[in-house]
C-alpha cells in the first residue's frame, strides 16, 4: 500500500478514537456545567431539564478561580525556566563529560521522584521555615518545584546532550567556529526538542502538583490543584466540577497549540539537514 | 583525571545535583529516620524496629505493594508501547500530522482530577458508556463499572495520561535517528519489527529507559487515580501512607513512604536493566 | 522533625502570642470589636462547603467591615498546616475548625487561646457528644449521619432499622445499599453502629486490646458473609450522587451535606434521609483561636457572631446543619425530631481508629 494512502486512512482511525477519548467525556462536561440549580439531571432525562449559566456566573464569582489561574500561570512558566537553567550545567557534564561515579550521580538526579510527594513537602516546607524562606510563598514554592522537578529536566537535557553529534561538533571547531558559534550550530538544533520537551514537562508538573503548593501556599496564595482538590476529591460535585474542568481546559489548548507549533519547528531532522 | 577537571565537574554538578542533594537528602534522611522511631513530632523518639515489624505482618500491606508494583510496572509498559508506534509514525510531518500530535498530547495538560472526573462521568451507572452498550445489546441491563476490582479504570488513566508524556520523550528520540541508518537497515531486508528490535530500539533506548522510569515512579506513586476510580478492595501505597498521615501516626506513614522510594528506585533500575539487556546499549 | 527543627522559635512564638492572649482578655469586648475591625480580615480556615460558606459570610462582613477569607483545602492538610507552623509567631490560620471530638487528640493549652474573652451566652455549645471544648473550643456546626434513601424505591415503614432488618435488605435487593468506608465519616458511622449492636462491644471505652477487637469478630464475620449484597463506594458525595442517579436506593450520608446538595439542585429533592434505631453518629464541628492567629481580635468577633442564635438560625436555614445554639431555629433540618434521640456519640479514641483499621483490612480487602 503506498504510504500516503496508509497515512489517510490512519489518520482517520486515529481522529475517531481522539473524537470518542476527547469529545464525547468534554460533551457530557459541558451539558453537566449547565444544569440549573432548580432541578437536577437524572439519568431517565436525555438532556438536563433546566439549563443555565448560573454555576458558571457562580463558579467564577465565589469561588478562588481566578487568583488561582493567575499564580498558576506565573509559577509554572517561571519554574520551567528556573529548572531549566539550574539543570543544563549539570546535564552537560553528564552527557557530554566521561567521569567515575556518572552514573551514581543519574541515579542521585532522580531522587526527587522517588520521595512521595506529602512527604516531600511537609519536610520540605519545615526545612524552608527553618532556612527562612518563607518571606515569599511564591519564591519558595517557585524554588521547591524547581527543586522537585530537576529529575526530569536533568534526564532530558542529558538524553540531548548525548545525542549532540561529536562530528558536527569537530567540524564546527575544525572550521574555526568561537565557542558560542560551536554552541548554536552543533549543540542548539540538536538540544532544542529537549529543551522545549523540559519547559513543557516541568510547566505541566508544576500547574499539578498539589502537595507544596498547598501546604506552602495556603491560605493566601491558591494555585490550580489546590482548588480542584477542593472541588474535585472525592466529594466532588458534578456540575461545579464540570465548570471547572471545562474552564481549566482553554488555557491549556492555546497553550498546547503554540506549544506544537514550537515543538514541529525543533524538529532536528528538519533543522540540521539529514539529521 | 586532574584537580582541575574535578573543580570544573563539581561546579557543573552544584546547581542540579548539589541543590537536590541538599534539599531531597535531608528529606530522606528525616523519613528514614521517622520509620525507625525517630524524630517523632508527639511523643518521644527512639530508635526501633517496631513500625517496620507492626507493618511487615500486615496483609494490607503487602497487598498494597503488590498493587502499586503492578499498577506501575504496567502502565510503564503500556504507555510506552503505545507510544513507539506512534512516534515513529509521527516522526515525518505529513498533511494532519500537528493536528494529530495535538491531539495525542491533548491529555498532558488535563489535570488529572478533572480527567478521572471526566472518566466516572461517562462510566457512571447510567452513564454514556453503559447506555450505548445497552442500545447495541452487549450488556442486558446497566453494570457497574465504577471501581472495577482489577483496576482497570486506573489504568485506562494513567495510560490516557501518561502515554502522551512517553510519546514527548520518544518522539524526539526517533527524530534524531538518520534517514541514512534506516534505510541501510531496509536495505539489508530487515522487516519492519527487525527494523525496530535492531536499529529504532538501541538508538533510542536512553529515551525508552527514562520513559519508563518516569511513568513508573508517577504510576506508582499515584493516590488521585486510586481513590476516584481504583478499586475498592485494594490500596495504593499512596493510599495507605494518607491513611496513616492523616491519623498523625507519621511512623507507619513513613515505613509506607520508605517502602514506596525503596519500590521505586528498585524498579527503575529494574526496567532500565531490563530495556538496556532486550535493546541493547546505544550507539 | 518539624518540632526539632523549630523547636528554639516555638519558644519564642509560645511566650509571643500569650501576650496578645493576654491583652484580649483584659479588653473589654467593644475594644477587641474596634481592634478588630482595625485589623480588617480573619482567616477561617473551613474544610467544607467553602463557596457556599463564602457567600453566608457576606452578613457577617457587612455587620463588621471584616472581609472573611475561607481558604481552599481539606480538614487533615489544615491540620498538618497548624501543625507545621505552630512553632512561627505568626501563624496563617484565625480560626481553626475540627469535628469537635477531634480537638480531644489536640494539645488545647499548647495551639489554642482560651476563648474566655467572649461576651457570656449561655445558649453557646462547649460540651458536645461527651467531648469538652474546656474553654478552648466552641461549637459552630451540628451534623448527624444516617442514611439517605429513594422514597421511590423502599417506603419509610420498611426502612430498615437494626442489623438484621439491614441483612434482609441486602439479601432482597443485592447492590442497591451502598456505604464508604475510610474517607467521610458516614460509612464508618454506619458499621460501627452495625458492629456495636451485632457485638454489644461498647464504644464509648478507649481500650483498643485485642481481647476487645476479638470481640467485634462476629460482626466482622457478617459483613464478610454479606459482602455480595452490599457494594462500597468512594465518599459520601459519591454515596448520595449514586442514589440520586438512581443506581443506588440506599446509602448513608451526613444530613447536612444531603440537605445543603438538594437546596443547590445538585441531587434530587425526593432523596430523604432518616436515622436508623440502631443508632447512628452524631455531633457536630467546632472552632478554636491558634495562640499565633494573625488577627486575634477579629477571630473572636468572628466566632461570637459565627455561634450566635441568629447564625446558627441561618446555617439552618441554608445548609441544613443542626443548630449549634439553644434559642436558633432548628425547622429545616432533615432528621425529624424523634429519630434525633438516635444519635450515637463517636466511639472513644484509640479503639475507633483501631476497628477501622481492622474492618479495612478484614471486611473491604477481603471481598
Amino acid at each position: 500500500m503506498h504510504t500516503s494512502t496508509l497515512n489517510r486512512i490512519l489518520l482517520v482511525c486515529l481522529v475517531a478514537v481522539c473524537a470518542i477519548w476527547l469529545i464525547i467525556p468534554f460533551t457530557m462536561a459541558i451539558l453537566w456545567s449547565l444544569v440549573d440549580p432548580s432541578e437536577p439531571w437524572t439519568p431517565d432525562k436525555l438532556f438536563p431539564p433546566a439549563m443555565s449559566l448560573y454555576r458558571w456566573q457562580n463558579m467564577w464569582e465565589n469561588s478562588s478561580l481566578k487568583s488561582a489561574l493567575f499564580n498558576s500561570y506565573t509559577l509554572a512558566p517561571l519554574a520551567a525556566i528556573l529548572t531549566l537553567t539550574l539543570a543544563i550545567p549539570t546535564s552537560f557534564a553528564l552527557g557530554r563529560l566521561k567521569f567515575p561515579g556518572r552514573e551514581f550521580f543519574k541515579m542521585v538526579a532522580i531522587l526527587p521522584l522517588v520521595v512521595p510527594g506529602f512527604v516531600l513537602s511537609i519536610f520540605f516546607s519545615s526545612l524552608l521555615f527553618q532556612l527562612g524562606l518563607t518571606g515569599s510563598r511564591f519564591a519558595a514554592i517557585l524554588l521547591a518545584h524547581s527543586v522537585l522537578f530537576m529529575p526530569y529536566a536533568i534526564r532530558i537535557m542529558t538524553v540531548s546532550f548525548e545525542q549532540v553529534r561529536d562530528d558536527h561538533v569537530n567540524a564546527a571547531r575544525d572550521l574555526g567556529a568561537s565557542a558560542l558559534e560551536r554552541w548554536s550550530v552543533a549543540y542548539l538544533p540538536a538540544l532544542k526538542p529537549g529543551i522545549l520537551a523540559t519547559l513543557l514537562i516541568v510547566f505541566i508538573q508544576s500547574i499539578e502538583e498539589f502537595a507544596i503548593g498547598f501546604i506552602i501556599g495556603i491560605p493566601d496564595f491558591v494555585t490550580i490543584p489546590t482548588l480542584l482538590y477542593s472541588q474535585m476529591g472525592q466529594d466532588f460535585v458534578r456540575p461545579n466540577a464540570a465548570v471547572l474542568a471545562l474552564i481549566l481546559v482553554v488555557p491549556n489548548v492555546i497553550l498546547l497549540l503554540i506549544l506544537e507549533r514550537l515543538l514541529k519547528s525543533a524538529n532536528p531532522a528538519m533543522s540540521s539537514g539529514k539529521g | 583525571m586532574t584537580a582541575r577537571e574535578w573543580i570544573k565537574i563539581a561546579l557543573l554538578l552544584t546547581p542540579g545535583i548539589g541543590l537536590i542533594l541538599f534539599f531531597v537528602g535531608s528529606v530522606i534522611y528525616v523519613a528514614i529516620a521517622q520509620s525507625f522511631g525517630l524524630y517523632n513530632l508527639a511523643g518521644e523518639s527512639k530508635l526501633s524496629l517496631e513500625f517496620w515489624e507492626l507493618l511487615s505482618g500486615k496483609r494490607v500491606f503487602a497487598r498494597s505493594i503488590g498493587y502499586s508494583f503492578f499498577i506501575g510496572v504496567t502502565s510503564a509498559l503500556l504507555s510506552v508501547a503505545l507510544a513507539y508506534p506512534l512516534a515513529l509514525w509521527l516522526r515525518k510531518p505529513f498533511r494532519g500530522s500537528l493536528l494529530i500530535g495535538a491531539l495525542l498530547k491533548a491529555p498532558l495538560l488535563v489535570h488529572g482530577l478533572v480527567a478521572a472526573f471526566l472518566f466516572v462521568n461517562i462510566i457512571a451507572y447510567h452513564g454514556v458508556v453503559n447506555q450505548f452498550l445497552q442500545a447495541i445489546g452487549v450488556f442486558d441491563g446497566p453494570r457497574r463499572l465504577q471501581n472495577d476490582d482489577k483496576g482497570i479504570s486506573v489504568l485506562i488513566l494513567q495510560v490516557w495520561k501518561n502515554m502522551p508524556f512517553a510519546l514527548l520523550l520518544l518522539t524526539g528520540a526517533v527524530q534524531s535517528i538518520s534517514d541514512d541508518v534506516l534505510n541501510a537497515g531496509r536495505d539489508l531486508g530487515a522487516g519492519s519489527f527487525a527494523r525496530f528490535r535492531r536499529i529504532i530500539a538501541p538508538l533510542s533506548v536512553s529515551a525508552m529507559q527514562a520513559a519508563l522510569v518516569i511513568v513508573f515512579i508517577g504510576a506508582l506513586a499515584d493516590f488521585s487515580f486510586q481513590t476516584i476510580v481504583g478499586p475498592t478492595n485494594k490500596q495504593s501505597l499512596a493510599q495507605y501512607m494518607t491513611f496513616f498521615s492523616s491519623k498523625g501516626r507519621w511512623n507507619e506513614a513513613a515505613v509506607v513512604g520508605v517502602t514506596m522510594m525503596g519500590l521505586s528506585l528498585v524498579g527503575a533500575l529494574g526496567l532500565t536493566l531490563a530495556a538496556k539487556l532486550v535493546f541493547g546499549g546505544r550507539k | 522533625m518539624i518540632k526539632n527543627i523549630l523547636s528554639g522559635v516555638a519558644a519564642l512564638a509560645i511566650s509571643a502570642s500569650a501576650v496578645v492572649a493576654d491583652d484580649l482578655s483584659s479588653m473589654s469586648w467593644d475594644d477587641i470589636v474596634a481592634q478588630a475591625k482595625e485589623e480588617g480580615e480573619v482567616t477561617f480556615a473551613n474544610w467544607f462547603l467553602q463557596d457556599e460558606l463564602r457567600a453566608a459570610m457576606a452578613a457577617f462582613e457587612e455587620e463588621y467591615g471584616i472581609t472573611v477569607n475561607i481558604p481552599e483545602g481539606d480538614n487533615a492538610a489544615f491540620n498538618n498546616k497548624l501543625l507545621a507552623e505552630a512553632g512561627n509567631e505568626t501563624g496563617d490560620i484565625d480560626v481553626f475548625p475540627r469535628g469537635f471530638n477531634d480537638f480531644e487528640n489536640l494539645d488545647l493549652p499548647g495551639l489554642f487561646i482560651k476563648l474566655d474573652a467572649l461576651p457570656a451566652d449561655d445558649g453557646r455549645v462547649t460540651e458536645l457528644v461527651g467531648i469538652d471544648g474546656q474553654g478552648f473550643a466552641v461549637a459552630y456546626w451540628g451534623n448527624q449521619t444516617g442514611i439517605s434513601y429513594d422514597p421511590a424505591r423502599i417506603a419509610a415503614e420498611d426502612l430498615p432499622q437494626t442489623p438484621e432488618d439491614f441483612a434482609v435488605f441486602w439479601a432482597a435487593n443485592p447492590g442497591k445499599f451502598g456505604f464508604n468506608y475510610e474517607k467521610g465519616g458516614s460509612g464508618p458511622s454506619f458499621y460501627m453502629n452495625m458492629l456495636a449492636n451485632l457485638t454489644g462491644v461498647d464504644l464509648s471505652v478507649p481500650d483498643d486490646s485485642p481481647e476487645r477487637i476479638a470481640a467485634l469478630e462476629p460482626g466482622f464475620e457478617f459483613f464478610r458473609e454479606h459482602a455480595e449484597n452490599y457494594v462500597i463506594t468512594a465518599s459520601n458525595g459519591d454515596s448520595i450522587t449514586r442514589v440520586s442517579d438512581g443506581e443506588l436506593w440506599m446509602a448513608p450520608g451526613w444530613e447536612d451535606h444531603v440537605a445543603g446538595l438538594q437546596v443547590r439542585g445538585e441531587i434530587r429533592k425526593e432523596i430523604e434521609f432518616y436515622v436508623p434505631s440502631m443508632g447512628m453518629n452524631g455531633g457536630g464541628n467546632g472552632v478554636a483561636i491558634p495562640k499565633n492567629a494573625p488577627h486575634p481580635a477579629a477571630a473572636l468577633v468572628f466566632v461570637n457572631w459565627l455561634t450566635s442564635a441568629e447564625t446558627q438560625s441561618m446555617f439552618n436555614a441554608t445548609f441544613g446543619t443542626a443548630p449549634m445554639h439553644a434559642e436558633a431555629d432548628d425547622s429545616a433540618a432533615l432528621v425529624p425530631n424523634e429519630q434525633r434521640a438516635y444519635r450515637q456519640p463517636w466511639g472513644a479514641q484509640p479503639f475507633r481508629g483501631t476497628i477501622e483499621e481492622v474492618f479495612i483490612e478484614t471486611v473491604v480487602q477481603e471481598r
